[in-house]
């Protein structure tokens, strides 16, 4: 029987390094290439007729595409249009990560902190230099509200500075938890299915609901990802 | 927990930005392009067929305003001739009548002159015709030859009382 971690265990199936740096492509890149071809396929052959009328596939990438659009417009509003194929390349791909991840003995490359982090590192970034880009040094203010009293800036600048920089962790650790607890809870329960005999009905029915749930939550993550980015993005924009 | 196992972070984060990289320069220059041009062209189809949509309703109701703008104006004329004729109608058989009236009139004062004639000739006729009875009956009862003349003078007198 497996442990329930070893599903996240990176394994190498090829062997690569540069300049000393390990580079080897493992399985996590496998499965980040498997949701981004798949991704492409869906957005390119979905929409290879461009009828005006469309059938169910091109319907659904429609759909997506629509979808994502609104939260940015939402969110942001029409200044965030230049970062639409950003938003939306985050989104499919942690949205098609999250649920490759829901096949038996797949790999669930959003469940690493390692991913999570970096990507939101680079939104991170990427907000913050848009932020100044837009605002110049005026982008300081957001630590400071306007019409706060002078006197809570003792208070205030230290509580905002700590909230800005913990946008990176809150937007990596929320998914990579997210991801990584599902998992081990699936795993851990179905454990018990073959282990207490004809009682493991009750856990496999236990495991059906919370795959399920999983599929939802899969789903969930990868929207709150990306709406998140969108606020952040409409902070950097429009300054609170 | 092999997420924490730092060895595998740089493999990660290098095929993340690869893959991640290329997936957005596909989604950015071929995917989504595609997508916003057949939303813009349903778009665009929708609005125009609206629009020729509200041209045609808009001929439609010029047409029918024409139409109506007709209809009334046919009317009018029919009314007006209606009321022409009806009028010319009127005239004539106000002329006939007061035609038809004079010749009777005419008539009747004919025959009112031709009563008046025959009764003249008739009372003359009798009188004649009495004023030989009476020379004849004078002869046969008196034996007295009585002139033609006398005899229309007595029986004009006796007439004339």
């Amino acid at each position: 029987m497996a442990g329930p971690l070893e599903q996240f265990e990176i394994r190498p199936l090829a062997e690569l390094s540069v300049g000393g740096v390990d580079i080897s492509f493992t399985n996590s890149a496998l499965w980040m290439v498997i949701a981004a071809v798949l991704v492409t396929g869906f957005m390119t052959l979905s929409m290879r007729r461009g009828a005006l009328v469309p059938d169910r596939w091109q319907g659904s990438a429609e759909v997506m595409y629509e979808f994502v659009a609104n939260m940015l417009k939402d969110n942001v509003g029409t200044a965030g249009r230049k970062y639409f194929p950003f938003v939306f390349t985050l989104f499919m791909f942690v949205l098609f990560g999250n649920l490759l991840g829901m096949i038996p003995h797949s790999f669930t490359f959003t469940s690493h902190i390692a991913v999570t982090f970096a990507m939101a590192l680079v939104i991170f970034i990427g907000v913050t230099i848009i932020g100044f880009m837009r605002h110049g040094t005026h982008y300081f203010r957001m630590f400071f509200p306007v019409g706060a009293p002078i006197a809570t800036a003792f208070i205030l600048i230290p509580i905002e500075i700590i909230s800005y920089f913990s946008r990176p962790f809150s937007l990596a650790i929320r998914l990579f938890a997210n991801m990584t607890v599902g998992h081990i809870m699936l795993k851990v329960i179905g454990g018990f299915v073959g282990l207490i005999g004809i009682f493991g009905v009750l856990p496999f029915a236990l495991l059906t609901g919370i795959t399920v749930l999983e599929f939802g939550i899969a789903a969930l993550q990868a929207y709150v990802y990306t709406i998140l980015t969108c606020i952040y993005l409409h902070d950097a924009i429009h300054m609170h | 927990m092999p997420q924490f196992d730092i060895s595998t972070f740089s493999e990660q984060i290098f095929w993340l930005f690869v893959v991640f990289g290329i997936l957005y320069m596909l989604m950015a220059r071929v995917a989504l392009p595609k997508v916003g041009e057949v939303l813009e062209r349903r778009h665009k189809t929708i609005e125009d067929n609206l629009g020729k949509a509200r041209a045609l309703k808009d001929d439609t109701d010029a047409a029918i305003a024409k139409y109506e703008a007709a209809l009334a104006e046919a009317r009018s004329a029919a009314q007006e001739d209606i009321r022409v004729a009806s009028e010319k109608a009127a005239a004539e058989q106000a002329a006939k009548t007061e035609a038809v009236a004079k010749k009777l009139s005419k008539k009747t004062s004919d025959a009112e002159k031709s009563i008046a004639e025959a009764k003249l000739q008739a009372m003359t006729g009798v009188a004649d015709a009495a004023a030989d009875l009476a020379r004849e009956a004078t002869e046969k009862l008196i034996g007295v030859k009585v002139q033609p003349k006398t005899a229309e003078k007595a029986v004009s007198v006796i007439v004339g009382e």
